[in-house]
């Protein structure tokens, strides 16, 4: 499951211009990337184009899909991954990019390009979605935790198992602390005939 | 004659009477002047009163806003939705309260660290802090209020949109057509509760009253379709894995009750091992002292000796008897 692009553009009118893009290009071979990169630059430009505002879209294409949401300000974010990754997780990453992006630079200066450093780091913490999504996060510490708690039942069981026993020995041996101590008396106080 | 200089209590008693009023004056007036006191007590508390004055400024904004919203989102007409509008509004509101919620935490820390002079001062500070923070928490429980109002109406707008284009599918789009052309154009919106096993009539006039504010009812109905498809997918594996969750939280919590169960089960029996291993102490603590008594008996009984000698002289006249 991995992550190839996060691209931010500026959507208006029919056309847009790409803002921010990051590329995780490591998988290509590398006389490759470029021509790659080109290719999706162009994707995410035409599918911003054809994106309403307010839209979410997931594209497939060959062995990529691209999710795109177009927002009622004029951006556009398009993320595209590998067919495994979840499209929720990716457009949960959207929201999240634009809300900062539009609370960091405001609409003057979305002409040519701009400087977006985090959104390498965004590529970088959600190649794996487990860890970076709060949802799926939160889903893998409570399937830990069943496990756990699974084997701790099991150890319970296996403590009751040995309390049974404990249970049956120290009976057994009450039992023969009893006849013992009958015969002690006995012999003690009964048949003065030695 | 010795007298004693009490200028400087003089001067700081004054100082002191200086100040409240200041205070006073200040937190009546508005907080455009910026007053120069001296003092930095004063010019802290001043600062503390402008934030607080601020904050109260922008929760009476986001009171406001939320209004707007509210009145937008009780809307139940079916077209004049502007979700556009509300969403921004939600997104703005919400920008709102956590700025809020940031500011009245940072006045919370800067009258912690101030070191004020009378217990009052801080005492009214912190009153000050705890009367926003509950104007903040009152704002954000009507804004929760306000979203699930918009969730449901936006349910059922969602149903009633699609009992209609139930209805509409029925027909085939070119008869819809002939009858925006042909009948007359002055009918009333319908409001809902059609059920879909209306007449073909009725489902026209439906129709029809939907074409009215749209041109092109069919097809829009259908790009907004798409449009909330999409959505919807979204949202709705957002919600299943959500739901996910929660049953998952269930699972454990039923878990943990048949842990405590197991081990409240067991504690009888360990209960029931206690009470073995005393009496098995108690019956060996007795038998140990019978075995003494005899073992005592044994040692030191006269009788026994008087016995011991007539048995054997009783064999041993056995014996010469036998011979």
């Amino acid at each position: 499951m991995k992550i190839y692009s996060i691209s931010v553009l500026r959507n208006d009118g029919g056309s847009a211009h790409p803002l921010a893009a990051e590329y995780n290009l490591a998988e290509f071979g590398y006389f490759q990337r470029s021509s790659v990169q080109e290719f999706m630059g162009f994707f995410s430009k035409t599918v911003a184009e054809r994106t309403l505002a307010g839209q979410r879209q997931s594209v497939d294409e060959s062995n990529y899909v691209g999710h795109v949401y177009a927002r009622a300000e004029g951006v556009a974010g398009v993320v595209i991954t590998d067919k495994e990754y979840p499209a929720r997780v990716a457009f949960s990453l959207l929201n999240k990019i634009l809300d900062e992006f539009i609370m960091r630079y405001p609409v003057e200066k979305w002409s040519g390009t701009v400087q977006y450093p985090e959104l390498a780091e965004y590529l970088k913490k959600y190649q794996d979605p487990k860890q970076a999504d709060s949802i799926m996060k939160v889903q893998r510490d409570l399937d830990d935790t069943k496990v756990i708690l699974h084997k701790t039942i099991e150890g319970v069981l296996q403590r009751g198992e040995k309390l049974d026993s404990l249970i049956e020995r120290s009976e057994e041996l009450s039992s023969q602390s009893k006849v013992f101590y009958k015969t002690a008396k006995k012999t003690n106080s009964c048949c003065v005939v030695m | 004659m010795s007298f004693r200089d009490r200028t400087s209590e003089f001067e700081a008693l004054v100082e002191r009477l200086q100040q409240r009023h200041d205070n006073t004056v200040l937190e009546r007036r508005s907080l455009i002047q910026h007053a120069a006191p001296s003092h930095e007590r004063i010019k802290n508390k001043t600062e503390f009163s402008l934030i607080a004055a601020e904050i109260g400024r922008n929760i009476s904004n986001t009171t406001a806003k939320l209004e707007k919203l509210t009145k937008l989102a009780k809307r139940k007409t079916l077209f004049d939705d502007k979700p556009v509008e509300i969403s921004e509004l939600t997104y703005i509101i919400k920008q709102d309260i956590a700025n809020l919620n940031k500011q009245i935490a940072m006045l919370q820390t800067y009258s912690k660290d101030q070191k004020l002079g009378s217990k009052q001062a801080t005492e009214h500070s912190s009153n000050v802090v705890v009367s926003l923070q509950s104007k903040l928490a009152t704002t954000s429980m009507s804004f929760k209020d306000v979203l699930e109002i918009r969730t449901e109406n936006m349910k059922s707008s969602k149903d009633r949109r699609d009992q209609f284009l139930l209805s509409t599918s029925d027909q085939p789009a070119s008869s819809n057509y002939e009858s925006l052309l042909f009948d007359s154009p002055n009918r009333s919106k319908t409001k809902t509760d059609s059920s879909p096993a209306i007449i073909p009539l009725e489902s026209q006039e439906d129709t029809l009253s939907l074409g009215i504010p749209m041109l092109t009812a069919q097809q829009q109905q259908e790009q907004q379709q798409a449009l909330m498809q999409e959505q919807d997918r979204y949202i709705e594996s957002r919600s299943t894995a959500i739901e996910s969750i929660e049953s998952t939280i269930a699972e454990l919590g039923t878990i943990f009750q048949q842990l405590a169960t197991m081990v409240a089960e067991q504690r009888e029996t360990v209960q029931r091992i206690e009470q073995n291993t005393e009496d098995i102490e108690s019956n060996i603590i007795g038998a140990n002292n019978q075995l003494l008594k005899y073992y005592k008996s044994v040692s030191s009984n006269r009788w026994l000796m008087i016995k011991i000698f007539v048995t054997i002289v009783f064999f041993f006249l056995l014996f010469t008897l036998i011979m």
